[in-house]
């Protein structure tokens, strides 16, 4: 591979890896909360493309209205299940596994049986090829990746200048210890799952221009996202960042060198090999 | 705490020997196809029932089915001998991946676990010698002392023997002193307990998860023998999530809990539902409601039920 095709797999890896940050980032802020990774992230991922495709481009919808939009429904979304499943649930840990799985099968199927088996395509909204050198960068993606790395930063304030964020870390620590000070559990909850959620249908949000999208798109998502949170350490923020660049590039120069199937495999392997030296993920506890 | 195991009635028994000389072919299909099921659920809640969850079994069924395939049709070696390396490798597998995750806390043998079966998939998927996207076809059927089982009444014997087979297996491990030890682990105390009087539990689980692999793995070469053909995406997520569902909503304690949870919903979806999504649907509005109202799945409504009955009631 010449180190100009390496290059541009490198850029396209650290692109996509920012991508795949934002879905992941979802899941680890809910385990640290519930103890269990949340199944049907990848539908709030797909419904968040899917949504675009509805307002922006069936009811023509301008994107300064549909992206909010869009966002404070996730963000609902996100109250809702935590009050009516999880909150329920919680302790249970077979049940609520299974119930996030159940959820993510309700939404999936409703999406084939709602909006059919056909590819939906977003028009491109920003035009453009930046040019690094050899290196080219569709502006819309290198966008995408931008406002993604913008996002993580958000949540980095979140979790660690607020008195949420504190609170969401006590929990983590000690949930027993967090509730007798004064923590209130259940609306901490009820804010990572409305965060992780809003975070995960952004994901979608971001990527409608740049693939096409289907009902099916959510389980490729959490596929994705769970290797890099195992990668990452389950829990950690700045592992799930780390872990997401270092998938993405060696899926972007796996596809390059293998082909894009056999990068899939390569991936799982990475995960494979980290389960084996180091079974704990980049930044995760020994626990 | 109830009995963990009922003696499985002889009845049933006599209705799996007289039914292919009452039913009609129809029939005799959707009983293979629940008999399939049946195997595939009570090996997962073998897994269940130690405390962790596999959302990745179809990976092993399509292991299995592909071993099994590979064999017969690229290799040319007998149907019997492809089944018995299917058991074999994804026994093996179950077991190196087993070893490596079940010794972490449940979250990563299932996600790994789930990880393993798309993986399974995008490589059978990937290479054209495993049939592609497309699959494989003109699988052959074995053949039983010279009789081959090319149709429903002489296939149901097979998938029936073996389904009773890795059934009552399952069944009389609870029995054992190996099997009562994996029911300890399902708690973090009752494992370290376990450990403690100095019983090696990731060996236990590994072998665990094995057994239920390969008996998921054998049942599989019978399934492609059966359908005739494998392709990716026969063995999908939602193949792994259906077992899921069956147990769950029947429960997985106890003989009958994964038996009629898989008999009844596989025998209610085949008559039901062409389209699969609308049977994905149902089956998951079912398993909500069963997880929210009843969490110990339906055979723990007839156990509270009793409970309700004795002298002392409640709890």
């Amino acid at each position: 591979m010449s180190l100009a095709l390496f290059l541009q797999a490198l850029s396209i890896g650290i692109v996509n890896g920012a991508l795949y940050i934002l879905t992941a980032l979802g899941l680890t802020l809910i385990y640290g909360i519930l103890h269990i990774v949340n199944f049907a992230h990848g539908e709030l991922y797909m419904l968040g493309a899917m949504l675009v495709y509805l307002l922006f481009v069936a009811f023509e919808w301008p994107l300064w209205a549909a992206v909010p939009v869009i966002v404070l429904l996730s963000v609902l979304a996100g109250f809702a299940v935590e009050r009516t499943i999880f909150r329920r649930l919680r302790g249970q840990w077979l049940q609520l596994l299974v119930a996030t799985v159940g959820v993510s099968l309700i939404v999936q199927s409703v999406s084939w049986i709602a909006f059919g088996a056909q590819e939906k395509t977003v028009p491109s909204v920003l035009e453009g090829v930046l040019l690094l050198g050899t290196v080219r960068i569709p502006i819309e993606r290198l966008a995408a990746a931008a406002i993604a790395m913008l996002l993580v930063a958000l949540l980095y304030l979140v979790v660690y200048r607020t008195r949420t964020g504190l609170a969401m870390r006590a929990i983590e620590e000690d949930e027993e210890t967090a509730r007798m000070l004064g923590v209130d559990t259940d609306r901490v909850a009820g804010v990572s799952v409305a965060l992780g959620f809003a975070l995960a249908a952004m994901g979608g949000i971001f990527v409608a221009p740049i693939y096409s999208i289907n009902p099916g798109m959510g389980l490729d998502a959490i596929l994705m996202s769970f290797i890099i949170i195992i990668v990452g350490g389950l829990g950690s923020i700045t592992g799930t960042v780390l872990a997401g660049f270092l998938i993405g590039i060696i899926q972007a120069i796996g596809s390059l060198a293998l082909g894009a199937e056999a990068a899939h495999i390569l991936v799982f392997v990475a995960m494979i090999a980290m389960l084996v030296f180091r079974p704990q993920g980049l930044m995760g506890r020994v626990r | 705490m109830r009995p963990v195991h009922q003696s499985p009635a002889p009845w049933l028994l006599v209705v799996l020997l007289a039914l292919p000389f009452v039913a009609s072919n129809y029939w005799l299909h959707v009983a293979i196809v629940v008999l399939m099921n049946i195997t595939y659920t009570v090996a997962l809640c073998a897994v269940l029932r130690m405390g962790y969850l596999s959302l990745g079994h179809a990976g092993f069924i399509a292991l299995g089915a592909y071993t099994s395939v590979v064999c017969s049709v690229r290799f040319g070696l007998s149907p019997w001998f492809g089944m018995v390396a299917a058991a074999a490798l994804c026994g093996v597998v179950a077991w190196g991946l087993g070893a490596l995750t079940l010794r972490l806390r449940g979250i990563y043998f299932s996600l790994a676990v789930f990880a393993f079966g798309e993986i399974v998939v995008a490589i059978a998927r990937a290479f054209d010698w495993l049939g592609g996207p497309s699959g494989i076809a003109n699988v052959p059927r074995p053949s039983f002392f010279g009789i081959k089982l090319d149709t429903h009444f002489s296939f149901y014997w097979l998938a029936m023997a073996l389904a009773v087979l890795l059934v009552t297996f399952f069944a009389r491990l609870e029995q054992t002193r190996f099997g009562a030890t994996l029911l300890t682990l399902k708690t973090e105390p009752g494992e370290r307990l376990a450990e403690s009087v100095g019983v090696n539990t990731a060996a236990h689980k590994a072998a665990c998860f094995a057994m239920s692999c390969a008996a998921v793995g054998a049942m599989g070469a019978v399934h492609s023998m059966y359908l005739l053909f494998v392709n990716p995406q026969v063995f999908s997520f939602l193949m792994s999530t259906d077992l899921v569902i069956y147990a769950m909503i029947g429960g997985t304690t106890g003989f009958w809990g994964p038996v009629l949870g898989a008999g009844a919903l596989t025998a209610l979806g085949e008559q039901l539902f062409s389209v699969g999504y609308w049977k994905t649907l149902v089956y998951a509005l079912i398993l909500m409601g069963v997880i929210l109202v009843v969490p110990g799945g339906l055979s723990a409504v007839s156990a509270l039920w009793k409970r309700e009955m004795t002298p002392r009631g409640g709890r």
